[in-house]
């Protein structure tokens, strides 16, 4: 459904990342792999449309999205859950919730509302707290379902795991998979390689804003010196 | 009884200095501009207020006039002075904005004269006696109930619209709010159209109060809405009119108890000097 055909991009004269092609298709899980400033939050950014699209293009449905105003890309489809997690942290739960679903009619809040509390049962019992009070997981849950409260059907998620107990990852991948089989497409940041390889169903590994390796998930299991070379693991 | 005059006297001018410093707390809380240029719009509802007033013989058609006049000039500032700015450094926009001040008040001089001029036959005059005790004039009593109302109306339309949401998160996080498709020039005229649509409101309270309207009427009220935003948390609009509101009442007892010493706007000032000596966060912030 998504499609970024050899793009650049980055602020001003520095390019962040060059020449990335990748394809994201409907009921998959992409995992964008690598070191710290790599360009993989640039790329979530840029299709996002917050980082200059360099060169190259982004489609959506064969589609040319690569000038669609920021706020109307959550119109086509696409929805982020950045590093960071940035929620509005004065705001509580349900605000941000709604604020994630404006884009729809009100009388739609409750009944969508009601689908992502399904996704993230711990997030039913905060409804009236600050978001900026939530723990570190629960933020992480927060910021997923407020990107899925304007439906989706491309979800990015930045981090994941980053700085979260193993338990609350286990309940995010597990409402990943979810939403996979529910047919939503999902591209995947994150730090923590043997997560995303045991999830995912593509990766595409970046090193200096460049692509080094890119194929599915099981040949990215397979390959010995991938592991090795980008990916630290042994 | 004296003390419970001042106190009323005190809520008088702090409700007027909060409907004219929640505009600024507004634009800074959105932008991080220090809008200096908002008391343009001050002395622009006066204007306007007096003079359709005066041409109409209705309170209510000036104050309307007023407040739409001037929501649309602050827009229309918006847009021509400080939209190209945004991506300069802050202190750009300020110097812009100081310019806009100064030329605003040449301005006024120049279509309405430099004396100043004064409602025809000035409504709601008439003395009170409030409690057996409070004397008043209807106009000041209407000032702290009307500011009342639109704050609290505001505050209901803030926290309980999607509009009123959708400002929030933008203020919160504006790359984040238009990710989920709220449109920040939409947030942002509307909130120079609210704050300058406020501070015109205040501007013809005060030309009641007066019964005088000058170019130079806002060059006191916005350093002190300056001040007042500080000194409420800069950004915060409870600390805001909370710090307004003290304001007003410092005023009114230094003004009889330190009169000799100091004018009404010096005691303000030093107040607020001293104040910021021991809070430089304000007397509100959060962080």
């Amino acid at each position: 459904m998504l499609e970024l055909d050899s793009i650049s991009c980055g602020y001003d004269a520095f390019r962040a990342v060059h020449g990335l092609s990748l394809i994201l298709r409907e009921g998959e899980i992409t995992g964008l792999l690598g070191a710290n400033g790599a360009g993989k939050s640039s790329t979530l950014m840029c299709v996002a449309g917050h980082v200059a699209l360099q060169e190259g293009r982004i489609l959506l449905n064969g589609e040319d999205i690569s000038r669609l105003p920021v706020a109307r890309r959550v119109h086509a489809g696409i929805a982020i859950a950045p590093e960071g997690r940035r929620l509005f942290k004065d705001l509580s739960v349900e605000d941000n919730l709604r604020i994630g679903g404006l884009i729809h009619p009100a009388a739609d809040f409750r009944r969508d509302r009601d689908r992502v509390l399904d996704l993230f049962p711990r997030l039913a019992e905060r409804l009236p707290l600050p978001a900026g009070n939530l723990s570190g997981g629960e933020q992480q849950m927060l910021a997923i379902a407020r990107a899925l409260m304007a439906r989706p059907r491309l979800i990015m998620i930045d981090e994941l795991s980053l700085g979260l107990m193993p338990k609350v990852i286990d309940l995010c991948y597990q409402a990943l998979e979810r939403l996979r089989s529910e047919g939503l497409a999902v591209l995947l940041v994150e730090q923590n390689t043997e997560r995303a390889l045991a999830v995912a169903d593509h990766i595409c590994v970046l090193e200096s804003g460049r692509t080094v390796w890119t194929g599915s998930a099981a040949q990215a299991r397979g390959d010995a010196t991938l592991a090795s070379a980008y990916l630290g693991l042994h | 009884m004296l003390l419970v005059e001042l106190f009323t006297q005190g809520l008088v001018q702090g409700s007027i200095y909060a409907l004219i410093a929640l505009g600024l707390t507004l634009v800074y809380g959105l932008l991080r501009i220090l809008h200096v240029a908002h008391a343009a719009f001050f002395t622009l509802g006066a204007y306007v207020g007096i003079l359709v007033c005066n041409a109409s013989g209705s309170l209510i058609l000036g104050f309307a006039a007023a407040m739409a006049i001037a929501g649309c000039a602050g827009v229309i500032t918006y847009r021509l002075a400080y939209q190209p700015l945004l991506d300069k450094p802050p202190f750009v926009a300020l110097i812009a904005s100081i310019g806009l001040y100064i030329a605003s008040e040449e301005a006024f001089r120049v279509f309405f004269g430099a004396q100043g001029i004064s409602f025809v036959d000035p409504p709601l005059q008439q003395q009170l006696l409030l409690f057996g005790t409070i004397r008043l004039k209807m106009a000041e009593l209407l000032v702290m109930i009307g500011s009342l109302a639109i704050i609290f109306v505001l505050s209901r339309l803030q926290n309980g619209t999607r509009l009123g949401l959708a400002c929030q998160a933008t203020v919160s996080d504006p790359q984040m709010a238009e990710s989920f498709g709220i449109s920040l020039r939409l947030v942002r005229d509307l909130n120079f159209f609210v704050g300058s649509a406020l501070a015109a409101f205040a501007g013809v309270w005060v030309a009641l109060l007066n019964n005088l309207v000058e170019p130079t009427m806002g060059s006191v009220p916005s350093y002190k809405a300056l001040a007042i935003i500080v000194l409420g948390g800069l950004g915060s609009v409870r600390g805001t009119l909370a710090a307004a509101l003290v304001l007003g009442v410092v005023e009114a007892y230094g003004t009889i108890y330190l009169g000799k010493l100091l004018d009404r706007n010096a005691i303000a000032f030093a107040f607020l000097i001293l104040v910021l000596m021991v809070r430089p966060q304000g007397l509100f912030s959060r962080r």
